[in-house]
């Protein structure tokens, strides 16, 4: 064991099967998959079959329904911009409804949004980061356009309750787009049964290689593109990322397999709560409410989570102390803000989060290093404000 | 035989960046780590932690194959160093806020990180020298910044190394071209890190403790020391003593501020020889043995880049140290640092309070 790596929610590993699949299009299979000779159709072949790979781990009835993107992030834009630009040419609808904890994929939107004259309405969460169910319906109106609310969280694991979104949304005519990036591949998604229009996934974070994302798009919504061009419908214009999307459709069939091991997670994750709740003053965020089986969270007081992850960074161990953020700056969590910790809890947050290629070895070198690290944290004399 | 760790604090500058390259050389398993001062990030340059700096600081510890960390202290820097140097300005001092941030953010908050992270040593990139737990000066006399260390007691001393403090600054150039460090050529930062542009009473202004005491910021006049009014100022804020350039024009000889009196709003200047005193007490007394020396001589500086003057010094009951210098030193100003030497060794520092004539 090199590291411990324990930081699945910002990326995974690429899986050995995936590296194997996409050889033949990094060689001999690079023709353009819109080509009519045989050369060309052997390539679409594998975009349609990674397209039938990807719509059964979101629960799609038709694999056309996919839609190939570069990323989660532009999954969430072709989504988001596309609903509410469509919206401003047909229906004239200008408010759009989010919950107050989605990832910054999401929020970085909304300013854009506002200055183009719509109406954002952000629904909060209760202390457990579980959306308000009954404000956010309350919110619903005929003037909205779309609401959006993450399946799982990024930074806590919290699951929300989108299949009642969803199906209160499907009866008020209102579109429903849910960022699944984190849930995918780790619990079951089924985006044609729970009444989702727009569902957003990212391939690295199933073991994909990094580039490479999908939009759910229910047969019949209708989005503004984002890119435009003849692909993909001319829902997504640009020659296909073969080598990606041949990736993420191996990813996605194997993270569908994988869906019935939840129960290795669930172990691996009760070791680790386990483990760090025994340390004096370590409280686990989200606590009250269903989370991914391999999300855990943490507020340590007294200490700072960024300085605790670099001090188990040298210790050969891989965690966040929030979501991943640009040039390695931490910047307090909105999540943990919007649950109502208080400052203290938020700089003291880390966040394990295990994937595929977990070992046990990683997890029991984690147990062991960090209630050692929090003490030596604490005992450091170090200088507050 | 395990690599001993060393963290060195990179500033994105030319010093810090040859301090890690000489730590890599003397074998230390070196651990990079720039410090954002500011909040949000400041899009100016010379701030430290500004997203330039912190580029170049990463461009240099990946050129040295090690690990670097960016880590926020903002709330700490606004608390320990950008407060008091307000409150230093508002009450008519002038502040050594380098000193204050060396203290409680460098080799405050940041040394106790490094004992976190098991590290055994602390590096930055300052000119001074450390040897046996003592602090001496710079070889480079030019480049010598003990006037901002001399907060450090034995248990800091023991565990700090100052790389570049043996070096000059053109063998501190030459050494990063040679390794081809991006820094090598990069222009020295600003006097003040979070003034970039030097506009202090632009910065006390602004900053939020300045709606509270106004006093040190409304227009006033300004005196001779017999209390005849020669003109008028803009606010205390901004003068230092010793002062000469813009305060009055057109009386025979150049005025000097000699006091300022940001209660009653007034400016006192007066004549060459009025900014003279040798007699002065200092407060916050740091001694580097840690053990405070009753009574004794030192060579005293009194800012930076002053020649440390020969004086006698007693610890009174007080706690302050009344410093009498043998022959009367030019604007002995109130809030910045008295530095005690003896020889090249410092023996302790202070904060002058009270200027006596």
């Amino acid at each position: 064991m090199d590291v411990a790596y324990l930081d699945y929610n910002a990326t995974a590993p690429i899986r050995s099967e995936v590296s194997r699949a996409v050889e033949p299009y990094l060689r001999e299979n690079f023709a353009n998959p819109n080509s009519p000779y045989r050369l060309g159709q052997e390539v679409r072949r594998a975009v349609e079959w990674a397209r039938e790979d990807v719509a059964r781990l979101v629960g799609a009835n038709n694999p056309q329904e996919i839609v190939f993107t570069s990323s989660g992030s532009e999954a969430n834009s072709a989504a988001l911009y596309g609903a509410a630009w469509h919206s401003l040419q047909i229906s004239g609808r200008k408010k759009i409804i989010v919950s107050s904890v989605e990832h910054d994929s999401i929020r970085e939107m909304l300013p854009v949004l506002s200055s183009q004259g719509f109406k954002i309405y952000e629904t909060q969460v209760d202390s457990n980061g579980l959306i308000d169910c009954d404000s956010l319906f309350n919110a619903i109106d005929e003037e909205t356009a779309l609401v959006s609310v993450m399946h799982a969280n990024n930074e806590t694991g919290v699951i929300e309750p989108i299949e009642n979104i969803a199906a209160y949304c499907r009866e008020k005519g209102v579109l429903f787009h849910s960022d699944a990036v984190q849930s995918a591949g780790k619990i079951e998604i089924k985006a044609a049964a729970w009444r989702v229009d727009l569902l957003s996934i990212s391939g690295h974070k199933l073991g994909a290689l990094k580039g490479v994302g999908a939009l759910y798009v229910r047969e019949g919504v209708k989005l503004f593109p984002l890119i435009s061009g003849l692909q993909e419908k001319r829902r997504r214009g640009g020659t296909e990322n073969v080598v990606g999307i041949v990736s993420l459709g191996e990813a996605a069939k194997l993270a569908f397999a994988d869906l019935s091991y939840s129960s290795k997670y669930l172990a691996w994750q009760k070791q680790i709560e386990t483990a760090c709740l025994s340390v004096e003053g370590v409280t686990l965020n989200g606590a009250g409410a269903k989370r991914l089986p391999n999300t855990s969270n943490f507020s340590i007081e007294g200490v700072d989570g960024h300085s605790l992850s670099i001090a188990l960074d040298l210790e050969r161990i891989c965690v966040s102390s929030g979501s991943a953020c640009a040039a390695g700056l931490s910047s307090p969590s909105h999540v943990l803000r919007a649950m109502g910790l208080s400052k203290n809890l938020i700089k003291g947050a880390l966040r394990i989060s295990t994937g595929w290629n977990t070992k046990q070895e990683e997890v029991s070198w984690f147990i062991r290093t960090f209630p050692s690290a929090v003490q030596k944290m604490r005992s450091a004399s170090l200088v507050s404000a | 035989m395990t690599q001993e760790r060393a963290v060195v604090a990179m500033s994105g500058g030319v010093d810090s960046s040859v301090a890690a390259a000489l730590l890599v050389e003397q074998g230390f398993e070196t651990i990079g780590v720039t410090l954002q001062l500011l909040p949000g990030a400041p899009t100016g340059f010379g701030c430290c932690g500004s997203p330039a700096d912190i580029a170049d600081a990463k461009a240099v510890a990946s050129r040295l194959n090690i690990s670097h960390y960016v880590i926020t202290m903002d709330e700490l820097f606004e608390d320990k160093v950008i407060r008091p140097f307000v409150e230093s300005y508002l009450r008519g001092d002038t502040p050594n806020p380098c000193a204050l941030c060396n203290r409680f953010v460098k080799f405050g908050h940041l040394l106790g990180l490094a004992e976190a992270w098991n590290a055994k040593f602390l590096a930055t990139g300052h000119y001074a020298r450390v040897q046996d737990g003592k602090l001496y000066r710079a070889c480079d006399e030019n480049k010598d910044q003990t006037y901002f260390l001399y907060n450090l007691g034995p248990s800091e001393l023991s565990r700090l190394i100052f790389p570049v403090g043996e070096l000059s600054k053109p063998e501190v150039r030459d050494y990063a071209r040679r390794l081809g460090l991006k820094t090598a050529d990069k222009p020295e930062s600003q006097e003040i890190c979070f003034i970039p542009n030097r506009d202090y009473r632009g910065f006390v202004k602004s900053h939020p403790l300045s709606s509270k005491i106004q006093s040190a910021l409304k227009s006033g006049p300004i005196k001779d020391i017999s209390g005849r009014e020669l003109g008028r100022h803009q606010g205390t804020v901004g003068y230092t003593i010793g002062q000469r350039k813009g305060l009055v024009s057109g009386t025979p000889d150049p005025k000097y501020v000699v006091r300022l009196d940001p209660e009653n709003q007034t400016v006192i200047v007066g004549e060459k020889e009025e900014t003279l005193a040798s007699l002065c007490e200092v407060s916050d007394m740091s001694w580097s043995g840690g053990r405070p020396i009753l009574e004794g001589r030192a060579e005293v500086r009194i800012r930076h880049r002053h020649m440390p003057a020969s004086s006698k010094f007693l610890l009174t009951e007080s706690g302050r140290v009344r410093i009498h210098f043998d022959s009367p030193q030019r604007a002995i100003t109130p809030g910045q640092s008295a530095v005690l030497y003896h020889g090249t060794e410092v023996i302790g520092g202070g904060t002058i309070r009270e200027v006596l004539r």
